[in-house]
């Protein structure tokens, strides 16, 4: 019995190596892909990568964009992860920013804003207020069976509407016409922790976030009943466990994460505050990053590394070169694709090659079919 | 009040429900063709995004009708991708349908600065065409009605005329033809197909694949008649929307159209409102179609889970 | 010449389950022919060999003496072969015609030939007996109908040879009488019946010749005039084997469930539970008997929590239940044996360790102020692993990576490691081979040995007359009848009760419904 718990962490540690091998292909080959369209396209395709896979840490300015990518795409995997392992298909999180970064702006422009509250209290309004937008959908689903992906899409753009409306209309601006709030009095904005890039208070939020729901769900009682029930609401429900409270919870808990992104936005050094559509479809990209980090909190931020390096080297390519950084879309597609189907090393393999006699061919490492 | 009351009586404001109700009720069709085939299609929107600026681009260098139909083969091509990953990878088809979304949301503000030389906002630049409306004046030669018929009938898009004919034939096809009875067969209870040899997975990706072309047909509507020309994230949620109004209009096609119609109407109040209405803000009026889809949804599901009840599945 | 031949059929599941290992049938046109053996023999593995479901690792087909090769079922379809699932391949909303049709439509131009389709459908009912009205939807037929429409899909499609896998699992003692006059006039119209079973005296009464499978391999044919019940039992289990279970002399006086005027009620508004009364006492095994959807079921998770009553008691170890949530009740000693283990008594994607607390979230020793004490789950996982002999590498590897036999083993070990004071348990062999099925057995009746008060519920009747210290009869979520389990009860004497053709008087189940 004694080996027990050694094969058990070495079979962990096969799930993870082929976890990570099967995202590397699949960013692979929707890198592949993206070069190709660039070459067709661009007129300088080879400057254009470079910028692509290198702007980023071309200089201190840079890494701070590029973390502060991180930063945020942190919170919103994060918050996907936790309604994806609940087997909630809430998207959501793009309404619970734009709530909680006008809920931190109404905070931030207040008096309150102006005095130390400024910061913990506009985070607080923000994440309740977050809460609330994900709570809406996941109430819908369990007392009247409305799908939640349709609903939370709406809420969606219901927000971005409101935000615009009271932008334009209520907040305080600096000039008629302008869609754009006062700037947030300094003690409502997060301090840089590195002087002169976007890196501040929030980095430190994201840290604390991943631990948070790590911890929630793998050390509570609370994440134990949400993956039970995301792997199998009857069992839960036969179990005792109140499978609608956790989805609903789950639910809810995530649009606290999606508020605490808006305040996040808006109370951050990028914006210090409240532009109309100041998210830039950065709380969907929450999607990929789930997936590509199975709905594990802990591989959310190494994803985001990742992710957000790419993203962040789409925008310079975009400024430096002739290539758009829309294109970064065919990427984020390509692996969603890739991670989110049973797409292997084995199955290129079958694919390209359909004599069966070769099929029997050693398989590339880590190549093994899910 | 008064002023209100006679826009919405006008054959002016008919003309312009039709108009804002044709891409919804061609998306919504194509919702309820993979709905009833048993998949979710939440990547309408993109599909509809996408074959929106395959239409203008292509109607920049071919007539009108080839531009339609490339937005339909657009459509058409990601439902095929679409089916590929959900039934030969295995990948969640929701997930799937987001990362088309995606694309389309990313591919084609890329596409378009290409085909406009830098202008990621909107194809104005370039000289695309539009679906040639229906002049339908000759009625107004009937006695009496005739003016009144020419002012209702006329000037629709010919995609409209084709979308009422489509709420005919998608019923025609769902309720009176073998496969009809195959979809429906497999969206429901797909062993039973399958042990009657139905190849399953053909039919379902066929759902898909005629899902994306309405979709794309959709889009060609938006943006060759309703706007003539492209702008990015011009569909503004009407896939979504479209997906909602699967739901209300109970899964059947004339219910499809009827709720498409009710959100069409919305949309078409939103456009003529602002100029009667000069008090109740724009963002307002365009949130209306989304809160009335929560509605719908919210009192759909209250519906069918009465339904439900009756048929008593447990 | 055999009208339908396999020679040395060989099929090896990948995970290494050999299901048939030099099978051999002979088939002669016109007759039934039985295939009998225990649960996992392989009988329903060659039936899907032979309908082109399942493709054998060897062995040949030949059909009128010519080989074939199906690669699925639609050319066993075309071939004249139709074959009936025990669970029925209908779509609930369509009509009886639309099922019977569905695939094959006649059709005038591109619509489907509505008129035809009826016509058809009911000239073949009336041709071979089979009635049935085919216009109303499948789900709203009883299931002895809904097996007729199965029949008819076979005949539509001009099946010359008919498989019935296991037909009269479903059926109460009275329909498998019906069921036979239908398959005699198949007969006699020129139709071949491949009759799978494991019931002897049924297969005795249908069959011409009787094919016996053990282990995957053929054991021999039979003319079922040359047989006996015994002869064949013993041919088919390889030795003697008595159906009745160890049970010891158990204290059953103290009272430790009961349910007073339970009504329960469905989502479509049916009453599916009808004023029930019924006590159960430790040490003892209440069988719950009836045609499935008698409320038998709803019984069982209405004590479990698992379903809201409408009205009536329930009391659990003298606690009054009723308004309990599902782990209060298991609180008060309630464990519960699912019907589909892997379905609603897994979660397949989470660890063994988590499978094994989940029904323990409010227990001090696991989670403590909502935090979950990792040291003692996986302590708990490791005991339960090495008592009940579950083969993994792993308190932390997911279920789904363990064979079927040891996931059930999980759900058994969750649920019996501590003595339960109350079982439910409902279907507890169905699907599950010979030795899970004594596995199962004596895990029950170990249970029931040791005080716990057990009510069973099984389509089974001979599981339940197996196990059963009293059996009580429901018909449409009423108690019709009642009967402390001797050797001379039988199972006709149940299905008259099963049937709701008689009723006990009150008296007369007093003594049983103590």
């Amino acid at each position: 019995m004694s080996n027990i718990p050694a094969i058990d962490r070495a079979s962990r540690w096969k799930t993870i190596r082929r976890e990570t091998l099967r995202a590397l292909a699949a960013l692979a080959i929707a890198l592949l892909v993206t070069f190709i369209v660039v070459l067709f396209t661009s007129k300088a395709p080879f400057e254009a990568f470079t910028q692509l896979l290198t702007a980023p840490v071309s200089r201190v300015r840079t890494v701070g964009l590029w973390i502060d990518d991180v930063v945020k795409l942190t919170i919103t995997g994060l918050a996907f992860s936790l309604v994806f392992q609940a087997r909630q298909f809430s998207m959501g999180v793009q309404g619970q920013v734009y709530i909680g970064a006008l809920a931190a702006t109404y905070v931030a422009l207040s008096p309150l804003g102006a005095t130390w509250a400024g910061i913990p209290l506009g985070i607080t309004a923000a994440m309740l207020a977050g809460a609330v937008y994900g709570f809406l959908p996941g109430i819908a689903k369990a007392k009247l069976g409305a799908n939640e992906i349709v609903s939370s899409l709406m809420l969606n753009y219901i927000a971005i509407e409101l935000c615009n409306f009271l932008v334009r209309t209520n907040l305080p601006k600096p000039q008629a016409g302008v869609l754009t709030t006062n700037d947030f009095p300094d003690s409502a904005v997060f301090p840089a922790l590195v002087a002169n890039t976007r890196i501040d208070l929030g980095l430190i939020f994201a840290l604390v976030a991943v631990v948070v729901v790590w911890f929630a769900l793998y050390r509570t009682s609370w994440g134990l009943k949400l993956r039970l029930v995301g792997h199998n609401a009857r069992f839960a429900e036969y179990s005792g466990i109140k499978a609608t409270f956790i989805m609903v919870s789950a639910m809810t808990a995530s649009g606290a994460l999606g508020g605490l992104l808006g305040s996040m936005f808006v109370q951050g050094q990028t914006y210090g505050k409240l532009t109309v559509l100041f998210e830039g479809g950065l709380a969907f990209e929450g999607i990929l990053v789930a997936i590509v980090a199975r709905s594990r909190p802990l591989a959310v931020p190494v994803v985001a590394l990742f992710y957000g390096y790419l993203r962040q080297g789409a925008q310079l390519m975009n400024i430096r070169t002739d290539v758009p950084a829309e294109v970064i879309g065919v990427v984020t597609a390509i692996i969603i694709l890739l991670v989110s189907s049973s797409f292997s090393f084995g199955f290129i393999k079958k694919l390209f090659n359909r004599d069966p006699a070769r099929v029997s061919a050693p398989v590339a490492a880590g190549g093994a079919a899910k | 009040m008064m002023e209100l009351f006679l826009t919405v009586f006008s054959a002016a404001f008919f003309v312009t429900v039709i108009r804002t109700t044709t891409p919804l009720l061609l998306a919504t069709l194509g919702g309820l063709i993979a709905d009833l085939g048993g998949a979710l299609n939440v990547a309408l929107e993109g599909m509809m995004l996408i074959g929106c600026l395959t239409a203008v681009i292509v109607s920049v260098y071919a007539p009108w009708y080839v531009a339609v139909a490339a937005g339909l083969g657009a459509g058409a091509l990601l439902g095929l991708i679409m089916a590929f990953f959900a039934f030969r990878l295995k990948a969640d088809i929701i997930l799937v349908g987001f990362a088309i979304n995606i694309f389309a949301a990313g591919g084609t503000v890329f596409a378009l600065a290409l085909a406009t030389g830098g202008d990621k906002g909107t194809s104005i630049n370039l000289p695309s065409k539009a679906i040639p409306a229906v002049d339908l004046s000759v009625l107004s030669n009937i006695p009496v009605v005739g003016p009144t018929l020419t002012a209702f009938l006329s000037g629709h898009s010919v995609l409209s005329w084709f979308a009422a004919f489509l709420v005919f034939a998608v019923w025609y096809f769902l309720y009176r033809t073998p496969w009809g009875l195959w979809l429906r067969g497999v969206g429901e209870y797909p062993a039973a197909p399958e042990a009657a040899g139905i190849p399953v997975n053909k039919i379902r990706t066929w759902s898909l694949v005629v899902s994306g072309a309405l979709a794309g047909l959709g889009g060609a509507q938006l943006a060759m008649f309703n706007y003539v020309g492209f702008t990015r994230e011009m569909t503004a949620g009407r896939g979504f929307i479209a997906l909602g109004a699967v739901l209300l209009g109970a899964r059947h096609p004339v219910g499809a159209l009827l709720a498409a119609l009710l959100f069409g109407a919305f949309e078409a109040l939103a456009v003529v409102m602002p100029g009667l209405f000069n008090e109740i803000p724009a963002e307002i009026i365009r949130m209306i179609p989304f809160v009335v889809t929560i509605a719908a949804l919210v009192l759909f599901s209250v519906r069918a889970q009465r339904a439900l009840a009756m048929r008593g599945a447990k | 010449m055999a009208l339908l031949e396999a020679i040395g059929i060989g099929k090896t599941y990948p995970g290494g389950v050999v299901a048939n290992d030099g099978v051999n049938l002979v088939i002669e046109p016109g007759e039934v022919h039985a295939v009998v053996g225990e649960n996992g023999a392989g009988k329903s593995t060659l039936m899907k060999i032979l309908f082109g479901i399942e493709q054998p690792n060897a062995g040949r087909l030949l059909l009128d003496g010519r080989e074939v090769h199906f690669a699925n079922p639609r050319e066993a379809i075309d071939a004249g072969i139709g074959m009936v699932f025990q669970h029925f391949s209908l779509v609930p909303t369509f009509s009886v015609y639309e099922n019977v049709v569905l695939g094959s439509e006649p059709r005038n131009g591109i619509r489907l030939d509505r008129q035809r389709a009826i016509a058809e459908v009911q000239e073949l009912s009336e041709r071979f007996r089979l009635k049935v009205d085919p216009l109303p939807p499948v789900r709203a037929l009883p299931v002895g109908q809904q097996q007729r429409v199965e029949i008819l899909k076979a005949l539509y499609r001009n099946a010359r040879i008919l498989i019935l896998d296991e037909p009269t699992a479903v059926l109460a003692p009275q329909e498998v009488q019906e069921l036979f006059v239908a398959i005699r006039s198949l007969v006699a119209q020129g139709k071949t019946v491949i009759f799978i079973a494991h019931k002897l005296p049924e297969v005795l009464e249908i069959s011409n010749t009787i094919t016996v499978m053990r282990q995957g391999k053929t054991v021999g044919q039979v003319k079922t005039s040359e047989v006996t019940e015994k002869s064949l039992a013993a041919m088919m289990v390889g030795r003697e084997v008595s159906l009745r279970v160890e049970r010891k002399q158990t204290d059953q006086s103290e009272c430790v469930a009961s349910v007073e005027g339970l009504r329960v009620v469905n989502a479509r508004g049916t009453e599916v539970v009808a004023g029930l009364d019924l006590n159960v006492h430790a040490g003892e095994i209440v069988g719950l008997v009836g045609v499935e959807g008698n409320g038998q079921a709803e019984t069982l998770e209405a004590i479990a929590g698992l379903r809201s009553i409408a009205e009536g008691t329930i009391t659990i170890a003298n606690e009054n239940a009723a308004s309990l949530s599902v782990l209060e009740r298991r609180g008060l000693g309630l464990a519960s044996i699912p019907e589909d283990r892997i379905a609603e008594g897994l979660a397949t994607g989470s660890s063994v360790a988590e499978n094994l607390v989940a029904t323990r979230l409010n227990d001090r020793r696991y989670v403590r102020n909502g935090l979950l004490d990792l040291k003692a789950i996986k302590a708990h996982a490791t005991k339960l692993i090495e008592q009940f002999s579950i083969r993994v590498g792993g308190p932390s590897y997911a279920v789904g990576t363990l064979s079927g036999g040891n996931m059930q083993k999980v759900v058994v070990a969750r649920e019996l490691c501590e003595q339960p004071k109350l079982l439910l348990v409902n279907q507890p062999t169905r699907g599950v081979d010979l030795g899970a099925t004594q596995f199962i057995w004596r895990t029950i009746t170990d249970a029931r040995d040791k005080g716990a008060a057990v009510l069973l519920s099984s389509a089974d009747l001979s599981e339940l007359l197996a196990l059963s210290d009293r059996l009580v009869v429901l018909y449409r979520g009423k108690i019709v009848a009642a009967f402390v389990n001797t050797p001379d009860l039988t199972p006709e004497t149940l299905g008259t009760y099963m049937l709701g053709l008689s009723t006990q008087t009150a008296d007369e189940m007093k003594a049983a419904l103590k």
